[in-house]
């Protein structure tokens, strides 16, 4: 008999699980209110989660991100909205300075109490996804799972099967929203440790232009989970700045996708930090469903002792003159480890896909770990395509150089690492963000050993 | 110790082949045949000896029988085969075909003449084949010193340049003959880089390789001249599987050349090779391939399946070890000749030509593992893919937490002509010392118009000109190549892109 048959008998057999490491992630008891359309894409999504169950090490997507740790955490969905915060209570998270409409999540929940909206301007709409689905039955069931479908993994389908709330988005044709958007994703510890699933929908009409300032940020050093999902669709001519800003609690869990589709001549300027929590994955994913739009992918992490920091990117150019371009920079210290995963697709008629891809990381101890992936598949043959990868430690030139004008070395290396970290954080183009992620960045450093 | 047809399976092979009845009725209907071989003495006009396809005990038993192998070579094939019938076939690479059914397959086939002490001894007829090809054996002597190890099918039928290489103390032989005559030297490295549970195919090798190549150089020696392996497949329907084994002692230096090509065939031709390097301190060892087996026709039936686990393990300190390849041929590839840099100081070096045009697919690259401190590694890959051909670069380099000091750079380019192929690259960086350096670069861009105007304002046809332009990308690939191969593989190129263009 060969191996092969050996092989095949055992597959056949294989039953499909019942239920998965996932299941008390969901809320216990379903929402009564919902439309059928939405009961079905939860169904299917159970489905999934149920069939796949949580990816090993041997899923290609996590070989380097095992999930052992985040399992044993044996998180429940959160069950009840925290309605006792105050807006003075959340004053310490707040970004000094930033002039912006804010949308505050709690748990996994819209706020109103807590957020902004007061100066919106005409043709945009920000409303709690809840309501939505409540009001209009049927108003988002061409948007909700349209842009995170089938190709998603099983997180994504996760969120689709639990997600109770987070925040709809609709800028109208031609609208040109001058203050950010900021939305902030605020967690509290709770009794047990709990998981909020908060799922966002932004879509822009064409030529509208917005600015979204997204974060993540904790009260308190509380361990708790996040698995947030944004859809993302952008009009013809639209223009999306994302700027990301993750600075969960030390530890916090936290996955997060952002699900993107781009229409023709759109441009979408996206900017990831990556600071916070115990382990974290991110996964970006682009669809272009119009020629000549334009990705843009940033982005900046600090791993330091036992964290984990994951981000995979994901960028399939289906369709002629398109542009990508990602820059992603890593300082990993301690017994941190960074995971970056990048594909760029170019498939058969994608010709004039101009396609760039950077990951250069910075090691800074022996325990240190990067673990860089950055990959091309190219069906088409008139294209610009390149990457390009680096990991190195501070160079010792650079630092005698600095050492000899009488700066001692641990200011030195400070100085070298936030002199790398500063393309990105200059790129944010936000003053007042741009000052609090440096702030950010500057005191992760002087708490490292350098 | 060379078996009798009496002694057909030792005692512990029964015992394992009762495991099987079918294994006792193989034996009892093929029995004879390896009998009448020797009974009948000689035959004149080729005719390959074939075992029936399958594959199970009694046939590993029948080709370690023939093979005239000790005990233990036999034990250690049937512990490969009984793990490799739990192992599942790798489908991570980006190739796609048919599942292989490995009971098709005949695991057996030789020339009947055997032991032949010089090219006299060798069949006629067999040498006009090489001749066809283009591989004058007789006239291997005045070329530049290349002693060559002819293989036909599975056999190694001439040897020459023994004596000049057993001057230097140099062993170069084939694996049968080293098993049995230097049992010590093979029992201590084989497998010892590429165990027989590495992968699917590493382990269905390791059951059945019928020959290959044994190289052994002394301590301090320099090996007097490049040593070569024609490879040729030539029966239908026969598996391939060689095993090379080169060992280089302390401050030694080989090259070692292997080139191929096959005639046109009709069926799917499997071929698992292992190929195994040991580097050991202050040795150097140099490979060099140019592959150029039948890409099957226009559709893509017909060629050759290429799944090869090459190997080097820089044992030593200061060792170094170096692949080169040009890869036009087979119509799927799946090779990865990596090294594991264990010594301190040691050097890895890999470069790659690949074209795959027609329906061809080729899954490769390398593997860069540095373990020792201050290691060094070097990969520069280029891949060339025109008309519906897919070629895939796949690559690790793995710095572990002790390789203080270790140095990566790596460089893939692909070229792509048409609109109708793909380039693919999938590094994976592993990185756990700070004090590595690690560069990858990888740009995949077709042949410019402004490149072609230039040349054809030259009054160079497109054809040429495109000829011209590969050439140089593949440059500094071919720089690393021998000389005669260099000129041989600059050929092969420009004849494989021929009506690749326009």
């Amino acid at each position: 008999m060969s191996a092969q048959a050996l092989k095949s008998d055992i597959t056949a057999t294989a039953p499909v699980p019942e239920a998965s490491p996932f299941d008390r992630w969901l809320p216990a008891t379903p929402a009564t209110a919902e439309p059928d359309w939405l009961a079905r894409i939860r169904a299917a999504a159970l489905a999934r989660v149920r069939s796949e169950g949580a990816p090993t090490g041997k899923s290609e997507g996590w070989r380097y991100t095992g999930l052992r740790t985040l399992l044993e955490q044996g998180f429940t969905a959160v069950d009840e909205p925290l309605s006792a915060l105050l807006p003075e209570d959340i004053d310490e998270v707040l970004v000094s300075g930033l002039d912006a409409h804010r949308v505050v999540i709690v748990n996994g929940r819209f706020t109103p109490q807590l957020s902004d909206l007061s100066n919106l301007p005409a043709g945009v709409r920000i409303s709690p996804l809840c309501t939505e689905l409540a009001g209009a039955q049927t108003a988002l069931a061409d948007h909700l799972n349209a842009v995170a479908g089938e190709g998603a993994h099983v997180f994504a389908a996760l969120n689709s099967a639990g997600f109770e709330d987070g925040m709809m988005l609709h800028a109208e044709r031609g609208t040109l929203v001058e203050q950010p958007i900021e939305l902030l994703h605020l967690s509290v510890g709770m009794d047990e440790p709990r998981i909020a699933q908060p799922r966002h929908l932004i879509s822009l009409g064409d030529g509208a232009q917005v600015a979204l300032i997204e974060r993540f940020a904790s009260l308190g050093d509380a361990l708790y989970g996040n698995n947030a999902l944004m859809e993302i669709r952008l009009g013809r001519d639209a223009a999306l700045k994302h700027r990301r800003i993750q600075l969960e609690s030390p530890s916090a869990f936290h996955i997060s996708g952002v699900y993107l589709s781009q229409a023709a001549n759109s441009r979408y300027d996206g900017i990831n930090v990556g600071i916070g929590a115990r382990w974290a994955r991110t996964d970006l994913v682009t669809r272009f469903s119009g020629e000549y739009a334009e990705c843009n992918l940033q982005g900046l992490y600090l791993a330091g002792d036992k964290q984990l920091l994951d981000y995979h990117l994901d960028v399939h150019h289906g369709l002629p003159h398109c542009a990508s371009r990602e820059n992603f920079k890593g300082i990993v210290h301690g017994r941190g480890k960074a995971v970056f995963d990048g594909l760029v697709y170019v498939a058969k008629d994608a010709q004039h896909t101009d396609a760039e891809m950077s990951n250069r990381n910075l090691l800074l101890s022996e325990h240190a770990e990067v673990d860089t992936k950055p990959q091309l598949e190219i069906y088409a043959d008139d294209v610009k395509c390149s990457h390009g990868t680096t990991v190195g430690q501070i160079e010792p030139e650079m630092l005698f150089y600095l050492r000899s004008r009488g700066i001692p070395q641990a200011l030195a290396r400070r100085m070298l690492c936030i002199g790398f970290a500063g393309e990105i954080i200059d790129a944010l183009g936000n003053d007042a963000l741009a000052a609090y992620v440096a702030e950010a960045v500057g005191h992760r450093l002087e708490a490292v050993p350098l | 110790m060379s078996a009798t047809p009496d002694d057909v399976l030792p005692g512990d092979t029964k015992t394992a082949a009762q495991t099987s009845t079918k294994a006792a009725q193989a034996e009892a209907e093929y029995g004879h045949l390896v009998k009448s071989e020797y009974e009948h003495g000689f035959v004149t006009a080729i005719e390959s000896d074939t075992l029936p396809p399958g594959l199970d005990e009694s046939v590993i038993a029948i080709i370690s029988q023939r093979k005239g192998e000790p005990q233990w070579m036999l034990d250690w094939r049937l512990a490969a085969y009984r793990k490799w019938l739990d192992m599942p076939t790798p489908e991570w690479a980006a190739v796609h075909y048919p599942p292989i059914d490995y009971q098709t397959i005949s695991y057996f086939s030789a020339p009947k003449k055997k032991e032949l002490k010089s090219l006299d001894e060798v069949d006629p007829v067999l040498l006009e084949t090489y001749e066809k090809l283009g591989i004058p054996i007789e006239e291997q002597k005045a070329l530049a010193g290349v002693a060559v190890d002819a293989v036909f099918d599975s056999v190694s039928v001439a040897t020459t340049f023994r004596d000049k290489l057993a001057e230097a103390g140099v062993i170069f032989c084939s694996i049968s003959e080293a098993v049995q005559e230097y049992p010590e030297l093979v029992r201590k490295y084989l497998g010892s880089v590429v165990p027989p549970t590495d992968n699917f195919y590493t382990g269905l090798n390791s059951a059945v390789f019928t020959d290959g190549t044994f190289v052994y150089v002394p301590k301090h020696t320099r090996c007097p001249m490049e040593l070569s392996t024609y490879f040729r497949i030539n029966e239908a329907k026969t598996g391939q599987f060689e095993r090379t084994l080169i060992v280089a002692d302390e401050g030694s230096y080989v090259s070692y050349l292997e080139g191929c090509t096959a005639p046109q065939r009709d069926e799917n031709q499997l071929h698992a090779a292992v190929v195994e390097l040991i580097a050991l301190d202050n040795a150097e060892i140099k490979y060099s391939t140019v592959q150029n087996w039948y890409p099957g026709d226009e559709e893509g039936r017909g060629g050759i399946y290429n799944f090869v686990t090459k190997r080097g393990d820089c044992r030593g300190d200061n060792s170094k070890i170096s692949w080169t390849q040009v890869e036009t041929g087979s119509a799927i590839t799946w090779k990865y000749p990596s090294c594991i840099l264990r010594g301190d100081n040691s050097v890895g070096e890999f470069y790659s030509v690949a074209v795959t045009k027609g329906r061809q697919q080729a899954d490769t690259g390398t593997k860069m593992i540095h373990l020792g401190k201050n290691t060094r590694s070097t990969i520069v890959s280029k891949g060339i893919s025109a008309q519906h051909g897919i070629q895939s670069y796949r690559g690790l380099v793995r710095i572990a937490g002790k390789a203080e000091g270790a140095r990566n750079h790596t460089q893939c380019d692909s070229l792509l002509i048409g609109d109708k192929c793909a380039a693919n690259t999938f590094p994976y960086i592993e990185v756990k010392n700070p004090t590595a350096k690690m560069e990858h670069e990888a740009t995949t861009s077709k042949i410019s118009d402004d490149q072609l105007f230039y040349c054809r304002s030259r009054g160079l046809t497109e054809e040429d000109a495109v000829s011209m332009i590969v050439n140089g990308f593949c440059k500094e690939v071919f720089n690393e190549l021998p000389m005669e191969f260099a000129v041989e593989a600059q050929k092969l190129l420009s004849i494989s892109l021929e009506g690749a263009v326009g």
